[in-house]
């Protein structure tokens, strides 16, 4: 893939992330260094957030959370108390939708830029230590980022649909 | 008639959103999961708006629209798109199948709601449920004026009601209030704040879902002839010229709001209704007092009041208008069945021994006395 498309890609990415924890959930993120091109959870129970795109080009975003700052997120979303926010099901739609939210724009992007694709259901992953592994034909960018309340990743992984 | 909204969204998250968007308006929020489920629900309640995702399990949005559109019962429901894809693409694709219009996600709940009431009639819930406001209740009065002097001066001239005024210096922090404390129950805007601001705020607040109800009264200094027809040609709901005259303030925000005064003047006594009229007879008073006659007459007689006592007692310029209001009074309470007595004041008996109408009636001296009276014992004429 070529690196001017990355990198323009990328720029949408986070744009994406700020504009849908802004707009939502009122918070202003932080960009984040991270370590290598993984994150670890540190033992804590995670919730991933995940929305494939298929097509010209495949792909999927990953929108990662400790679960405790997921809680955070939905009861701010739907303006409750965090105990009151149903462990499972409210913060999986929550970050189902925030994962939902920020694909939209990348597939836009990359739709207007004549790679037609659409979008899948969203899908959750929860646990306390998981690790997502791609081919290595595929590009992957990850993108952290603090707030006063929590940390987010971003993930997303792409693959073009003719590569090996 | 309750405005009826069905959100059709695979996301609970989402349609918990945009149901508590709606809450603040007399709206029924009905809620679907998925295209197949919002069809059935489309048919069977017939919403006034649907606000349909596009992602969603089981039947995308664009599948669901397509058959909505292809239902003479339902084509001609307007739809509005809820999408996280702003593409070029989506975009074309959505407005050839016939929304109305389209969100893209994220949004924030005023979005929405400012939509949607560009195609339905959203009234807040305050507006539709409950009857007019009494005059006595804590009403909000955003006072936007550069010069924060007239917010003290209306504050101060209104400080015998219980109402509240904000004052505001510009446009900008006009709409700001708006958009984050409470709607305003009245609107009065300074006609002279900078760079014709009064008119770009009047069709700001006009262009709102909030405040499009809301009544604007303008202020203007009495010699500005020109904005004043203008402020009036627009439709702002009346001019107040300065100085301000406070009374007429109150009588014209009585006026735009349509306020219930009812309580000034009627009350229920020992199981009898007493009409008690004021010392001053202004002609605004005499109207209120006319105004709410009959339907305080049937209120009572409903509820099981049939006395009425008119307490005439601390008038004291009577003419014309208020022998009006006495024949007026008596034609209600005999065409009601209700039996009636009067207490006048000196004056008050003088005048009515004037007019051939009424120069028979018969006055007590107390709200005692008029007990008497209405259980039918005789008392010595005053």
């Amino acid at each position: 893939m070529q690196e001017e498309m990355l990198q323009d890609l990328d720029t949408h990415i986070n744009n994406a992330v700020k504009d849908v924890f802004g707009t939502m959930l009122n918070y202003e993120l932080e960009p984040m260094t991270i370590t290598g091109d993984t994150w670890t959870m540190n033992g804590q129970p995670h919730v991933a957030g995940c929305v494939g795109f298929t097509g010209e080009l495949n792909g999927v975003v990953y929108i990662y959370a400790s679960e405790v700052f997921a809680r955070r997120m939905a009861s701010r979303l739907l303006g409750m108390d965090p105990q009151a926010v149903e462990a499972g099901e409210m913060i999986c739609d929550t970050m189902g939708e925030i994962a939902n939210m920020v694909a939209g724009p990348i597939k836009s992007r990359l739709s207007d830029n004549g790679m037609a694709c659409v979008l899948t259901i969203p899908a959750i992953i929860r646990g306390t230590n998981f690790v997502v592994e791609t081919v290595s034909s595929a590009e992957r960018r990850f993108f952290a980022y603090r707030c006063a309340e929590g940390e987010v990743v971003t993930e997303v992984v792409i693959r073009h649909k003719n590569a090996n | 008639m309750v405005t009826r909204i069905l959100t059709i969204d695979d996301s609970k998250t989402i349609r918990l959103l945009v149901a508590r968007a709606f809450k603040p308006f007399d709206c029924q929020v009905i809620e679907a999961a998925n295209g197949v489920e919002g069809l059935a629900v489309a048919a069977r309640e017939k919403p006034d708006l649907i606000i349909l995702d596009i992602t969603m399990p089981v039947m995308d949005g664009y599948e669901t629209l397509t058959r909505l559109k292809s239902n003479p019962e339902l084509k001609n429901i307007p739809v509005i798109m809820l999408t996280a894809e702003a593409g070029r693409d989506n975009v074309l694709k959505i407005a050839r199948l016939g929304v109305r219009d389209y969100l893209i996600k994220p949004f924030k709940e005023e979005q929405i709601i400012e939509r949607a009431g560009r195609i339905v009639d959203l009234k807040t819930r305050g507006e539709s449920s409950h009857g007019p406001k009494r005059f006595d209740e804590a009403l909000q009065l955003l006072v936007v004026d550069d010069k924060p002097a007239i917010h003290e001066l209306i504050r101060n001239g209104l400080s015998d009601t219980p109402w509240v005024v904000e004052g505001r210096v510009s446009a900008e922090q006009a709409i700001d209030y708006c958009s984050s404390c409470a709607t305003p129950d009245v609107v009065l805007v300074s006609l002279s704040i900078p760079d014709n601001a009064a008119f770009n705020l009047f069709h700001m607040l006009r262009a709102s879902v909030m405040t499009k109800n809301v009544p604007i009264l303008a202020m203007s200094v009495k010699t500005a002839l020109e904005e004043q027809v203008q402020a009036t040609h627009i439709g702002f709901n009346g001019v107040i010229t300065k100085p301000i005259d406070l009374t007429d303030l109150k009588t014209r925000v009585t006026r735009v709001l349509n306020l219930d005064t009812s309580y000034k003047y009627y009350q229920i006594r020992q199981g009898v209704m007493v009409l008690s009229l004021p010392q001053m007879l202004l002609p605004s008073i005499l109207n209120e007092v006319s105004f709410h006659l009959r339907a305080k007459l049937v209120e009572g007689v409903d509820s099981g009041v049939n006395k009425l006592v008119i307490d005439m007692s601390q008038v004291q310029a009577p003419d014309v208008r208020l022998i009006k209001l006495g024949l007026q009074a008596m034609h209600f309470c005999s065409e009601l069945s209700v039996r009636h007595s009067l207490i006048g004041s000196e004056a008050v008996c003088k005048e009515c021994k004037s007019y051939e109408e009424t120069k028979d009636w018969r006055f007590v001296n107390s709200f005692e006395e008029g007990l008497v009276a209405l259980d039918g014992k005789q008392l010595a004429a005053v």
